[in-house]
């Protein structure tokens, strides 16, 4: 009910943020150990060496949109946050803040991520894109495009979401099927209801793919 | 002066993509929850974790000394009642969104805690009278209305067949994804911005100007507050006027002298940021042998969380059918939010009351449920059509008739409906229908909208009204450009902004009947300006000059063709000018008959596949036809008729506010129990809008979400041949009906 989406806000002693604050005092460890998970028994004792970071802000680069950005935030601020409260880039929204809904997805070295579930700290050396990137001067990328030819967007405040998810999985698999596109889309909730447009613009996207190559 | 559409349509009735598109596809679009001032501070409320207490103590002392807090905002003091667990205590301003989450969690508040009642059952045992005063009294259950009418008691007495059953569906949550919030800013002069989340655009900055004059005694009028709300994300009835959320960021910023944002996080949203009432009710409904309804009987309650009003549109039991009836509605106040208006308010509540308890009685009949309700529509009124030929009320036999046949042809009912639960098998497929009915006509108040032409040809349309998501500002550009010859593309839109004109809350599916012939008025009169303007630098008369193909205008008597920009470059330093207005009271003017009008009906056909085994529903396609006049953008409508569609099925398969009992609080105010239907979840949805272009401009947005929970549980009924008779249809229910029923599957 208070920010930290906790059932009981007064009582909690201790927030989800506080909770990845404490944590994040290794979070470039952790993000680590995120990648070899079955090290972890092993490595963890090792790394409690690691020097802690924060709680005060800290100088950050990143590189979103293929420009490199500087900023300070706290350790405990996600990327979503930093791209959006301290770098101006709100293509990516926040709708439920614990990776539900997707419609904060980012693309981080290619791959779509709620970037609500990670630390803006965790990002740094590795490539951020943002639905913003979909666009080039005048010429839209062909899943926007087709959002836009077939209405797949009403409110659109979840829509940057399912574009960059969809990107993500044309650009993995250029010919998926739209079975497939369907599943990488199942992280995404739309409250407006334009799944069945979506369905168009994938038909089309699908096609156009299987015909270009 | 008689408005009409013009006769020749080149734009109307055609598929315009959104103008809008590209920038929110794109994430560029920025909503209120994008906007960062220079400057700007981020606020959070703080929220009581109880149903009911009194607040014994509030010290903010120590939360006030915390980094970075620049204002804090008492919206309770010690000594105050808290009615829900969510209602809003305080309000804190930081200079970062961390240092407000960490301050707020430093204010200090003891709690007398009051016993509560959060379910409606609890109250009608027994009434504790948990909730806030209202004319001294704070009765938990109201007093019940009544009315029957005086065929009534004939009808059932005479009736050869007779069923009842329950039925419901409980509090639902509007769920917007762009939560509920704003950014509101002080100017030097002393004027109010806010970047409001909000269907009211222009009502959010009177009502923003009336308290603030009114708090401080400040020279505030109405034209110093200016809302912006350029892109919204969502508002499906729960977003009108600053809300507590809005008056608090402005006294945060007034207080910090600094721009202050405060959107609602995710749990904040679903508890406070509005819900549907609830509505159960216990039918009984009385036919001949051949399926005259002769009485329909409802005693039903439901409720507004701590609100006062009904859950049922009470005169409207039975919806749809004019059966003699008996009606009883009973309002139960809860210790939780007050309901909002959502999407066709109360209506899907009636639906349910009368939809479920056709296919029961058909049931009983032996009878296809489609027959049944052929046999028992509206007739059209012959002394309405005197005074208004297209109204509802005046065709609703003829438009309710083809609609059905529409449905039935293309959901194939003919070929695939069966007796309820007569298929074999594990996996049962059903097929359901429901009717549905809504107003949509232009609002009372004025909708403003001006149409200016310049010298280098380009077109302004100027209006204040919100396009929450409808396709609203695309209908805008579109009727300025069929008047003017133009390409949508071509006009330049000022647009969401409470300082372009007076324009009403959307609510009710009043925006484009309401402004759709404002537009048609501005764009008309600029053109007729621009011709009187030009004509004699053309050596023409001003009534000579038409819009012809092409967008070339044509000097008849000459027959000579000007291309547009010829035509303009002739203002040289004028400009070209139109304003219109539109209002419910011009609507009915004669002149004017069949621009905009109202009511609406509506039939959707559903088909699932039930599993028997695991009670798990998966509805598979969804046949909706919907009539609101004339379609101004098919592409946009069937979008607006799909997305109600979808939000009816996440209501008939998944959407449930669970209370605690214990607690006092919503145990699900979340995403993950919240649940909404992701892509795959969904059926095949097929939209036939059924253009009746006569009866001129009626809103679409609230209809199509009205029926289809209703059609789903009718499908669900066929495949298994058990009524399952609340929303959601969750599996645990569907095995209930299932165990119920008893015998072979
Ligand atoms: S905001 Fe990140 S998944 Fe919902
Ligand atoms: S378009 Fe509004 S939530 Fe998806």
């Amino acid at each position: 009910m208070s920010d930290t989406q906790g059932r009981t806000p007064l009582e909690a002693a201790l927030s989800r943020r506080d909770f990845l604050r404490t944590t994040g005092a290794a979070a470039a460890a952790t993000a680590a150990l995120a990648e070899t998970p079955a090290a972890f028994a092993e490595a963890a004792p090792a790394n409690l060496s690691v020097k802690g970071m924060g709680p005060q802000p800290i100088k950050l680069t990143l590189d979103v949109n293929d420009a490199s950005v500087t900023t300070a935030v706290e350790p405990r601020v996600t990327l979503l946050d930093a791209l959006r409260n301290y770098l101006d880039v709100t293509g990516c929204k926040r709708v439920c803040d614990r990776g539900t809904c997707g419609a904060c997805t980012v693309m981080v070295d290619g791959k779509p991520i709620y970037s609500c579930t990670m630390l803006a700290v965790e990002a740094e050396g590795k490539k951020i894109k943002t639905a913003e990137s979909l666009i080039d001067g005048g010429k839209l990328d062909a899943v926007p495009a087709a959002f836009v030819k077939y209405d797949a967007q009403q409110c659109g405040f979840c829509t940057p979401g399912f574009v960059v998810a969809m990107r993500a999985a044309f650009d993995k698999n250029p010919r998926a099927t739209p079975a497939e596109i369907e599943e990488a889309l199942s992280g995404n909730i739309c409250r407006c209801g334009t799944y069945q447009q979506m369905r168009d613009a994938i038909a089309e996207l699908c096609n156009k793919q299987k015909k270009g190559g | 002066m008689a408005t009409s559409w013009p006769k020749k349509r080149r734009l109307i009735g055609t598929k315009i993509q959104r103008l809008d598109g590209p920038v929110k596809a794109t994430g560029k679009a920025k909503y209120s929850y994008d906007i960062n001032r220079p400057g700007m501070l981020h606020a959070v409320l703080l929220r009581c974790p109880h149903a009911h207490a009194k607040i014994k103590s509030l010290d903010a002392a120590d939360a006030e000394k915390m980094p970075g807090v620049k204002a804090i905002y008492a919206i309770k003091k010690a000594g105050e009642e808290l009615y829900w667990a969510g209602e809003e205590i305080l309000g804190l301003a930081a200079d970062t969104e961390e240092h407000a989450l960490d301050a707020v969690r430093a204010v200090k508040i003891e709690y007398e805690v009051l016993p509560h009642i959060v379910k409606e059952e609890d109250a009608l045992k027994e009434d504790r009278k948990t909730v806030s005063p209202v004319g001294g009294k704070r009765d938990n259950v109201l007093a019940a209305k009544d009315a029957a009418d005086d065929a009534f008691d004939k009808g059932m007495t005479d009736a050869a067949v007779k069923v009842e059953g329950s039925y419901g569906v409980p509090v639902v949550c509007h769920q917007c994804l762009e939560s509920h919030g704003l950014v509101a800013e002080w100017g030097e002069d002393g004027g109010l911005t806010v970047w409001a989340s909000t269907q009211a655009v222009w009502g959010t900055a009177v009502e923003l100007a009336r308290y603030f004059a009114g708090k401080y005694k400040i020279d505030l009028p109405a034209e110093k507050v200016k809302c912006i709300t350029h892109y919204m994300g969502g508002g499906f009835g729960s977003k009108f006027g600053p809300d507590i959320q809005g008056l608090v960021a402005a006294e945060l910023a007034r207080t910090a002298k600094a721009p202050v944002k405060l959107m609602l996080d995710r749990a904040s949203e679903i508890v406070a940021g509005g819900n549907r009432p609830s509505a159960y009710g216990k039918v009984r409904i009385g036919a001949t042998k051949d399926g005259k309804i002769t009485a329909y009987e409802v005693d039903c309650y439901g409720t507004p969380g701590v609100g006062v009003t009904d859950t049922v549109t009470f005169n409207a039991l039975p919806y749809v059918y004019p059966i003699a009836y008996k009606r009883k509605h009973t309002r139960i106040r809860t210790n939780a939010a007050m309901q909002r208006a959502m999407r066709a308010p109360n209506h899907p509540q009636n639906c349910t009351l009368t939809e479920f308890i056709l296919d029961d009685l058909a049931a009983k009949l032996g009878m296809d449920p489609l027959q049944l309700r052929l046999k028992n529509l509206p007739q059209n009124d012959a002394e309405k059509a005197k005074i208004a030929p297209h109204s509802l009320d005046a065709l609703k036999n003829t438009i309710y008739t083809r609609e059905i046949e529409i449905a039935a042809a293309l959901s194939k009912w003919k070929e695939k409906w069966h007796p309820p639960g007569k298929t074999d098998g594990v996996v049962k497929h059903g097929i359901g229908m429901a009717l549905h009915t809504w107003g949509g006509q232009a609002s009372p108040q004025s909708n403003e909208c001006t149409v200016t032409i310049h010298a280098d040809g380009s077109v302004v349309a100027r209006t204040s009204t919100q396009d929450l998501g409808t396709g609203q500002r695309t209908v805008t550009a579109l009727v300025t450009a069929e008047i003017l010859g133009l390409e949508p593309g071509q006009i330049t839109l000022e647009f969401g902004e409470s300082t372009f004109g007076a324009s009403t809350g959307s609510g009710g599916s009043t925006t484009i009947p309401s402004q759709s012939p404002a537009t048609l008025r501005a764009a008309t009169a600029a053109r007729d300006d621009l011709f009187a303007k030009v004509a004699p630098k053309l050596d023409a008369k001003p009534e000579d000059l038409i819009v012809g193909v092409e967008g070339k205008i044509l000097d008849k008597a000459k027959n000579k063709p000007w291309t547009w920009k010829e035509i303009c470059a002739r203002l040289d330093k004028e400009q070209a000018k139109g304003t219109g207005f539109w209002n419910y009271g011009e609507s009915i003017k004669p002149d004017n008959r069949d621009v905009s009008s109202s009511g609406v009906g509506g039939v959707q056909i559903a088909e699932v596949l039930v599993d028997t085994e695991t009670g798990v529903v998966r509805c598979t396609r969804i046949v909706a036809v919907q009539d609101c006049g004339m379609v101004v953008n098919p592409l946009t409508c069937e979008s607006q008729v799909a997305g109600g569609v979808i939000m009816g099925l996440n209501y008939a398969l998944f959407e449930e506010r669970i209370m605690d009992r214990a607690t006092g609080r919503m145990v699900n105010p979340d995403m993950e129990f919240y649940k909404l239907g992701g892509i795959e979840d969904m059926p095949q949805i097929v939209v036939h809008l059924h253009d009746m272009p006569e009866r001129g401009v009626i809103g679409v947005g609230e209809p199509p979400v009205i029926s289809t929970h209703a059609a789903i549980g009718n499908a669900i009924f066929n495949a298994i041949g058990a009524r399952v008779g609340q929303t959601p249809f969750t599996p645990e229910r569907v095995l209930a009906a299932l165990a119920a029923k008893g015998g072979k599957r």
